[in-house]
């Protein structure tokens, strides 16, 4: 595979069944360099398995996977130093400081870090001699974030990120997720949140029993819908109930 | 990635867990104070190597003689006069619940002149069950008798025995006690540390986190391993001062040989626990599995009763577990001044159960 391609995440027919049930049913698709992906689909889709036999965390039962042209199943530890994952609910080893934590996953990939710089591109620097466990939940997710791009990943893999943020932290880190994406990593992200995949995904593919149904931009995939006549009640007005949230309580991101 | 990062990545998680160790109130008090604690009432419950009788006196006689005599008793070493008794019944309840060894009745009379001469028979008292302390007892004043006897009655005495103390180095209960107590802490911090660590772990997460990242089981079992020696070390270290100030041990063998055999020790023990936590997925599946293999270990390998006390049957049972050469290796450094290239027989069955554990410590660790 010539590595002039713009394809960074290659999928084809890959397959993992539970006690003969198909969790993942045989899906197939390309991630592109820099672009943000997102898998939509109701719980048990098998989102979270086809993200976590991409990851190495799950053998593969058939088909096959490969970042940057290297394949998923025959070289794990090649992968996991070429991925970052942020999952569900991140957890930290509790009195051990911000700085210690981020030393520590460097380490895990062999790197010698200043935990500072990237506690600044985050806006943690404040909080560089607490622990985990004084900070907010939006911090907590921000943190996270940082430790998984330590080793500065081709591919970060991101699980319900925003999942019981307050609006102001989840549009901090839809920024800070395209900050991650402009800096030329590509990101796919799991997430129950329409409006989230349609502000921040480049692609989506919607998953529904192990199967991968539709592929597409958010605007094709609605313009498609429209295409086929589908009309929704028409409303007048040009703000939603979030949109008066943010105006009464700004976007400035609470601690 | 090369060797030297890979060490480096065990180094770094070494330093910053064992800084957190020391961050860790629960973690403090469990591994330097708790075995103290143990140490003081196990210490001072061996420490006392002299035989003593709780005795009862009950002095009926009005002589000066009978006086002098019962305060006498106080003075002797091996008696141990209750002074709280002064009825024949309260020496009767105490005795039955063995508070009171025996009583020593002084008659009526007793210690009155007879033909110039204080005379007089005492009467030792006893329960069933405290006949041997009744048979000492007899001796002991028997032998004061005697002495008083010799002082009024002029005798010659054709056969003494003394004592004479010798100057080698036996073993005082207090060093059963010392290398029982290392064992016990050894197996507390590395069998029930990582048999509540791990699951810990696991519930939130953080070892999943780890798995996604090219971190390799043996970097993260030699990280806390090194982690588990120093702060094991550490902690026996305070307990060897405490022991040396407070209840007189003295070393006899090289103290660098004894803390680098310790330190075998602790790595050999941790790997169970590792395999215990790692294995388990949460604290539940632990727990039983941990009681069944710990609370044989202290019973049977010298942790609480020697093992000289066993039957032989027992004896040669008991050698093979893993804690069995650590305890018995360590008391032989410390007490009888063998150095490691004697302990070759405890270092063999250490070499066997480490290839042991450990290769049951790898293959059943999961991260999640």
């Amino acid at each position: 595979m010539a590595k002039t391609d713009d394809i960074i995440l290659r999928v084809e027919n890959l397959q993992k069944s539970y006690n003969g049930q198909k969790a993942v049913d045989g899906i197939s698709f390309e991630v592109k360099r820099g672009e943000i992906f997102g898998i939509l689909g109701p719980n048990g889709a098998g989102k979270t398995t086809t993200l976590e036999m991409i990851e190495t965390l799950r053998e593969i039962d058939g088909g096959s996977a490969s970042i940057d042209g290297v394949d998923v199943a025959t070289n794990p530890y090649k992968i996991r130093g070429m991925i970052g994952v942020q999952p569900q609910t991140p957890g930290f080893q509790d009195k051990t400081k911000l700085t210690e934590l981020i030393e520590m996953f460097a380490a895990a990939y062999g790197e010698k870090v200043d935990p500072k710089k990237f506690l600044d591109e985050v806006n943690l620097s404040e909080k560089a001699n607490s622990y985990v466990e004084q900070l907010s939940g939006g911090q907590k997710q921000r943190f996270s974030i940082v430790t998984a791009l330590v080793h500065n990943p081709k591919v970060f893999f991101l699980d319900e990120p925003t999942t019981g943020l307050d609006p102001q932290a989840r549009r901090n880190l839809w920024e800070l997720i395209e900050e991650v994406r402009d800096r030329g990593i590509s990101v796919i992200l799991t997430t129950h949140y329409m409006d989230e995949a349609e502000v921040l995904c480049d692609r989506i593919a919607i998953m529904d029993r192990g199967k991968i149904i539709k592929l597409d931009t958010p605007k094709n995939l609605i313009k498609g819908l429209l295409a086929q006549g589908f009309k929704k009640e028409q409303r007048v007005e040009q703000a939603n109930l979030e949109d008066v949230f943010i105006d009464l309580t700004g976007k400035a991101l609470r601690s | 990635m090369t060797t030297k990062q890979k060490l480096f990545t065990v180094w770094t998680f070494f330093r910053i867990n064992l800084r957190r160790v020391f961050r860790d109130r629960l973690a403090l008090f469990f591994t330097f104070l708790f075995p103290l604690i143990f140490l003081f009432v196990f210490g001072s419950l061996s420490h006392n190597n002299s035989v003593s009788l709780n005795v009862a006196v009950i002095n009926e006689s009005q002589t000066a003689f009978a006086k002098q005599f019962a305060t006498q008793l106080n003075k002797s070493k091996v008696i141990k006069v209750n002074k709280q008794v002064a009825t024949f019944s309260d020496a009767n309840q105490r005795m039955s619940r063995g508070e009171v060894d025996a009583t020593i009745e002084l008659p009526a009379g007793f210690g009155s002149l007879q033909s110039g001469v204080p005379t007089g028979k005492a009467v030792v008292h006893y329960t069933q069950n405290n006949e041997q302390a009744a048979q000492t007892l007899v001796s002991v004043l028997q032998a004061q008798f005697q002495g008083i006897n010799a002082g009024l009655v002029a005798n010659k005495t054709p056969f003494t025995v003394t004592s004479q103390q010798n100057n080698e180095h036996s073993l005082s209960a207090f060093d059963y006690t010392f290398t029982g107590l290392l064992g016990f802490s050894i197996l507390g911090a590395g069998i029930f540390g990582p048999m509540n660590v791990f699951p810990e772990l696991k519930k939130m997460g953080i070892l999943r986190r780890l798995h996604t990242t090219p971190l390799r089981v043996w970097q993260y079992f030699l990280s806390t391993m090194m982690g588990q020696a120093v702060t094991g070390l550490l902690s026996i270290g305070v307990m060897f001062v405490v022991a040396h100030a407070v209840f007189n041990l003295d070393p006899v063998g090289s103290v660098l040989q004894f803390g680098i055999f310790v330190g075998l020790g602790i790595i050999l023990v941790l790997g169970i626990g590792l395999a215990l936590g790692g294995w388990a997925k949460n604290e539940r599946q632990a727990a039983p599995l941990g009681n069944i293999i710990v609370f044989p270990m202290m019973f049977l390998t010298g942790v609480f009763f020697p093992r000289f006390l066993m039957p032989q049957w027992l004896q040669s049972i008991t050698t093979y577990m893993p804690l069995t050469p650590v305890i018995d290796g360590a008391r032989m450094i410390l007490t009888e001044g063998k150095t490691l290239l004697d302990l070759g027989p405890q270092l063999a069955v250490m070499a066997v159960w480490f290839v042991i554990i450990y290769a049951i410590a790898f293959r059943v660790f999961r991260w999640e």
